[in-house]
């Protein structure tokens, strides 16, 4: 493999018109849904034939009016129709409209009673998610260089659209990072052994095959590894606001007035195509196990099936090169700061404090109705949330539980929360995302119309920078539901605790 | 009336509607219309042509992996396109000429990042005569 960190070069783009259309945001809630306590709603089973299990959406009254409208609920009660679907179709309370499951759905299939798995339960950025550094820089140090640190980052981290970036890997040295995941970098200098121990599974999903990755996905992926993408992919420098849990807020390396990083993306355009040919290669399959399903984009196929075991394999290579992709976004990071602060990683107490992935499909094992056994869950656009104690959780965090990274928008907070009992119990050890969104990438450029975002964030402390146009304007904090509500309502239901809450103070987007 | 596309919002992404007095046309547009939104077709020369085959189960499928191929032309090969151009096409297959160019950052515009043609709404029909394709991307 070879690397350098020199720039790249950003390109300007804009978005053509749109022809004055109205946005088309899901339609409203029509169905039977009713509350079962402050935090959780059903859609009863017996509300549609086709349904296998009940639908639960946590969501309190602050959430609940934009979760009706925004075309998820419907999407709950087709994911219950997955044939070997345990437990209840579920969703996080930052659901909003996807492809398929909505975008905070958790379902989970048994694997020995013909369960499925369904590209949709994914998404198309496979393995998207997020990763935390910490440093002991006090924010005192940063603030008044702050403008000159962002714009050094968003000189040094590729970002923006068709952008590549220095990293590339010729075909063989692919297919290993694929089969390896973040360990292949550590052969090559590009990652620390301990990162991995606190990147969730280690960086790397077993059973992955680089064989199930189509020749068109490997070309797009081939100089991605290391760029953050556009959209709603960001990179950011923050710091540490309020601690909640001070005793596991040690144990993480979190202390208030300390400067923290966060890397939000995915497996690139390797993933988006890893899933664009599994929709493809799926197509015929619910026709040959027999499987009505009320939406295209649900295509599935049993997990122990040759269709089940293609697409699993093909999507843990993709699982495994975003977690390069985000190793590599943190090299480049690491190396910025170290130039910038004049100082090594070590002294400046920059370190890991974890990774997670919140578009991916695990075979993991669960209690549920009574026995135990394998079940393939879904998690798409929500977090792995295991409790203390749990194998998986590396040394360092068992006692705890698992750390949980929740991206807001960049002008509000993110949180590091920790996984819990109840969330093994109530949701196949799941919790939300992120703040998710209310507004269409159009209305947000409508309502930006004579304004300045960077101005506003600015007034508001946080120095942006975006490549594209319309970027800020697609992204801006209005766009988001309330994070500090989404994630009272996970606390509220149990499904996580709070460790500590993270202020943006420079964003770099593509 | 000529072959045309233009493009419709859905929440976080962009769809295309097209149409055109052929199934041929129809295609045609639909694969200049997801050009131009990735790299502006007018900035882009007809230096070298690309041919393309796709077959799929039925129409709607057809269009998706057309679009899809298109998409990965540009995406993963960096081949712009200024026109398309379909010689051949029946309800399962389509063959077609891509007449463009290698990408070049100089000259064109990577505006868009298309990460995926999906089945959403997905909508391929013929009435009076005029064939009409809506097609979601996700962006």
């Amino acid at each position: 493999m070879r690397g350098s960190l020199a720039g790249c070069v950003p390109r300007q783009f804009q978005l053509p018109g749109r022809g004055g259309r109205r946005p088309e945001v899901g339609k409203a809630f029509a169905g039977k849904i009713e509350q079962l306590d402050a935090n959780r709603w059903r859609i009863p089973r017996d509300s549609r034939p086709d349904m296998r299990v009940d639908g639960i959406i946590f969501a309190n009254k602050d959430l609940i009016d934009d979760v009706l409208s925004g075309g998820g609920p419907d999407q709950v009660a087709n994911v219950a129709t997955l044939p070997g679907i345990v437990g209840e179709s579920l969703a996080m309370p930052d659901i909003h409209w996807g492809y398929g499951f909505p975008i905070g759905g958790v379902a989970a299939t048994e694997v020995s009673a013909g369960g499925v798995v369904s590209p949709g339960g994914v998404g198309y950025d496979i393995n998207c998610g997020v990763r935390l550094l910490r440093s002991d820089i006090p924010v005192q140090e940063v603030r008044p260089r702050l403008n000159e640190l962002v714009d050094q980052l968003f000189r040094d981290v590729p970002a923006g659209v068709g952008v590549g970036g220095p990293f590339s890997f010729a075909r063989q040295e692919m297919a290993k990072l694929l089969a390896e995941g973040a360990p292949y970098l550590v052969e090559g200098g590009l990652a620390d052994s301990a990162d991995l121990a606190v990147t969730e599974s280690g960086g790397r999903l077993e059973g992955a095959d680089p064989d199930a990755v189509s020749k068109e996905a490997y070309a797009r992926g081939v100089d991605q590894c290391g760029t953050l993408g556009s959209g709603n992919h960001f990179a950011e420098v923050q710091f540490v606001e309020e601690v909640y849990d001070e005793q596991a807020a040690k144990a993480m390396g979190l202390a208030p007035g300390r400067v923290a990083f966060m890397i939000h993306s995915g497996s690139r355009g390797l993933g988006h195509q890893v899933c664009q040919d599994s929709l493809k290669a799926l197509r015929s399959a619910p026709g040959k196990y027999g499987i009505s399903l009320p939406d295209r984009q649900l295509v599935c196929a049993p997990v122990d099936s040759p269709e089940g075991r293609q697409y699993l394999g093909a999507m843990r290579a993709a699982a495994n090169f975003a977690w390069c992709n985000r190793q590599l976004l943190a090299t480049h990071v690491r190396r910025t700061l170290e130039r910038f602060m004049g100082q090594s990683s070590q002294s400046l107490g920059l370190r890991q404090v974890y990774d997670v992935a919140h578009n991916i499909a695990k075979i993991e094992t669960h209690t549920f109705g009574g026995r135990t056994g394998k079940v393939c869950v879904h998690r798409k656009g929500a977090t792995r949330a295991f409790p203390p104690g749990h194998r998986e959780l590396p040394a360092v965090y068992r006692e705890l539980g698992q750390p949980v990274l929740i991206p807001g928008d960049m002008g509000t907070a993110s949180y590091v929360l920790l996984g819990t009992a109840a969330a093994m119990e109530t949701s196949f050890g799941s919790t939300c995302h992120g703040a998710g969104r209310v507004m269409s990438r159009t209305a947000a450029i409508a309502a930006a119309r004579g304004r300045s975002i960077e101005k506003e964030l600015a007034a508001g402390g946080v120095i942006a920078r975006a490549r594209g146009r319309t970027g800020l304007a697609e992204e801006q904090p209005a766009a988001y539901k309330n994070i500090d509500a989404v994630v009272d309502c996970v606390v509220a239901a149990g499904l996580s605790r709070k460790v500590a809450r993270l202020r943006p103070m420079g964003v770099i987007k593509g | 009336m000529a072959k045309r596309c233009e493009t419709f919002d859905h929440t976080a992404d962009v769809g295309l509607a097209a149409s055109g007095d052929s199934l041929a046309e129809l295609f045609e547009a639909l694969a200049e219309g997801l050009a131009d939104l990735i790299c502006p077709t007018g900035q882009v020369e007809a230096r070298q042509v690309r041919a393309v085959h796709v077959e799929a189960e039925d129409l709607e499928a057809l269009a998706v992996d057309f679009l899809t191929e298109v998409m990965v032309t540009i995406e993963s090969r960096r081949f712009v396109l200024a026109k398309a151009v379909v010689t051949d096409v029946s309800r399962t297959s389509v063959d077609a000429e891509l007449a463009g160019e290698a990408l070049d950052p100089a000259r064109h515009e990577f505006r868009t990042e298309v990460k995926a043609v999906t089945y959403h709404q997905l909508h391929v029909a013929q009435q009076d005569g005029r064939w009409t394709a809506r097609v979601i991307l996700d962006i």
